[in-house]
């Protein structure tokens, strides 16, 4: 069934902040993951377990939703990392505003990202 | 076995080591132990694999060439090889910086300078009373800061511990895990400009009203009630406020009615480490030209890149491809990079020359400064004879 919230695109504050649940000191992968919080999830239509498109400074990744309550209410938290690195500018790079909207697919590898690096 | 982690600025260490199984650690500490053998990085010039050599021959050749070339990294390595490296930017007449410019230096830098009264991690056990966690959420960040150092431990002058001894304070944008720890004997203040906060404090140390009066002037009273006080500012703090004198400020002026301590809370093992090194060298903590004889913003190894200032960088122990904003990790791409690290990082698998080293902290000792200014000295698992020291030798010595 079609899901409304497939074609709703909502604004949000994203906080970039460690989280040592998702931390790899191995330096050998990043996990593709925003932690909503679960109110502002509920108004924007998106559940635990979809993958979002998160869209900042004209650079789109795909990531998977996790339901926080740590998270800021009017958003979400994405871990220091790859991610957030690919969304954020020095200007918000703790703190930026970013729109969501529910995606088709499968999270962006962070493999994506590298290719677009050396080209 | 016991051992230092140096996954983080708290430098613990009680890690106890037994038949593989690491005790005592953090989930990252004990990924540090426990998997210190993935993902390690393999020597290799232009993507083809070589020996270790000719990949430090090729960095030699790649740096003498350069014309514009910056050292940048260094804060997961040990100060013995963070001494080499400024040798070598020396040598270069080049740039060189670590991840403080854009994280915690300014803060770090105020402390050495004297403009802020500091204290060590053990003092605050002993004697602490208000704990104020400014922009740092160190359940993540610093997972034992709370249960080693402040919060919970039964102190000298603080045996009761968090039930009774201390008296906590969080301020972030978001109710964060630390956040939640703030109920009884706690305030927790959401934020959103920070900056009004700072002159909440200000002014209700001044006697006058603010938007934060209610809480802040609490605060102050508790503050009052003892001799041991400490701030721990993280990277929220930073980027919260644009003007960091602000807080400077709202630090002496709260010494005006009761002590107040800064330690700077955050970044990587031995960054302190790379600032205090740097500073005893130059008088100055990060983002150093030798060229120029000077710091400033413009040689942020950040500015650097994004202003195509550089034309080669060696990058040592840290993964700006992982951490830096994508507007300056993509002109990484345009300039030759040199990558000295344990592990293939998401930086070594675009770098022109990949240089392996061992962990430092469990493949080697060495030196390292704790966030609060505290020389430890790590002794290693097990010694693997090319360490960043040794690396940093054969280019100092080639160049």
């Amino acid at each position: 069934m079609m899901r409304f919230s497939k074609f709703l695109k909502v604004e949000a504050d994203i906080v970039v902040a460690r989280h040592a649940l998702v931390m790899d000191e191995t330096k050998s992968k990043a996990e593709p993951v925003i932690f909503l919080h679960p109110e502002f999830a509920k108004r924007s239509g998106v559940n635990d377990g979809d993958v979002v498109e998160v869209e900042a400074n004209g650079r789109v990744v795909k990531l998977k939703v996790k339901l926080s309550d740590k998270a800021p209410e009017s958003g979400g938290v994405i871990p220091n990392g790859i991610y957030a690195s690919y969304l954020t500018s020095f200007d918000g790079f703790k703190r930026f505003k970013a729109s969501i909207e529910v995606a088709e697919g499968e999270p962006t590898s962070a493999e994506e990202i590298i290719g677009q690096l050396k080209v | 076995m016991i051992m230092i982690c140096p996954g983080c600025s708290c430098l613990c260490d009680d890690i106890y080591i037994k038949e593989g199984k690491v005790f005592n650690a953090c989930r990252r500490g004990n990924e540090i132990f426990a998997k210190y053998k993935e993902n390690r990085a393999v020597a290799r010039v232009d993507g083809k694999e070589v020996d270790v050599d000719t990949a430090i021959e090729k960095a030699v050749e790649i740096l003498k060439d350069a014309k514009n070339p910056a050292i940048y990294g260094l804060d997961t390595t040990v100060v013995e090889a963070q001494r080499i490296a400024i040798d070598v930017a020396e040598k270069l007449n080049g740039y060189i910086d670590d991840n403080s410019s854009f994280c915690l230096g300014e803060l770090v830098e105020a402390v050495l300078k004297g403009e802020m009264p500091t204290t060590t991690l053990d003092e605050v056990r002993d004697n602490a009373y208000v704990l104020v966690y400014w922009g740092t959420n160190p359940y993540h960040s610093l997972s034992r800061h709370l249960s080693k150092y402040t919060y919970y431990p039964r102190g000298k002058k603080r045996p009761r511990g968090y039930d009774e001894d201390r008296f906590l304070v969080v301020v972030d944008v978001r109710r964060s895990e630390t956040a939640v720890l703030a109920k009884k004997n706690a305030r927790f203040i959401m934020v959103d400009d920070d900056a009004e906060l700072v002159d909440s404090f200000v002014k209700v140390a001044e006697g006058k009203a603010a938007k934060y009066a209610k809480d802040v002037g609490v605060i102050i009273n508790e503050m009052k009630r003892a001799d041991f006080n400490v701030i721990f500012g993280g990277l929220g703090l930073k980027y919260g406020l644009k003007d960091l004198n602000q807080f400077k400020e709202m630090v002496k002026k709260l010494n005006e009615v009761a002590p107040v301590y800064f330690i700077p809370a955050g970044f990587h093992g031995n960054m302190r480490g790379f600032n205090e090194t740097l500073f005893e060298r130059v008088g100055h903590v990060n983002k150093y030209s030798f060229r120029d004889g000077k710091s400033g913003e413009e040689f942020a190894f950040t500015e650097l890149l994004k202003n195509e200032k550089i034309d080669a960088a060696l990058i040592v122990g840290t993964d700006p491809v992982y951490s830096l904003p994508f507007e300056v990790s993509s002109k990484l791409g345009k300039i030759k990079t040199i990558v000295v690290d344990p592990r293939m990082s998401f930086t070594a698998k675009i770098a022109d020359v990949v240089i392996p080293s061992a962990i430092s902290g469990v493949e080697t000792g060495g030196t390292m400064v704790r966030s609060d200014g505290v020389r430890v000295k790590l002794e290693p698992l097990e010694e693997k004879e090319v360490n960043d020291v040794y690396i940093l030798n054969k280019i100092k010595e080639g160049l």
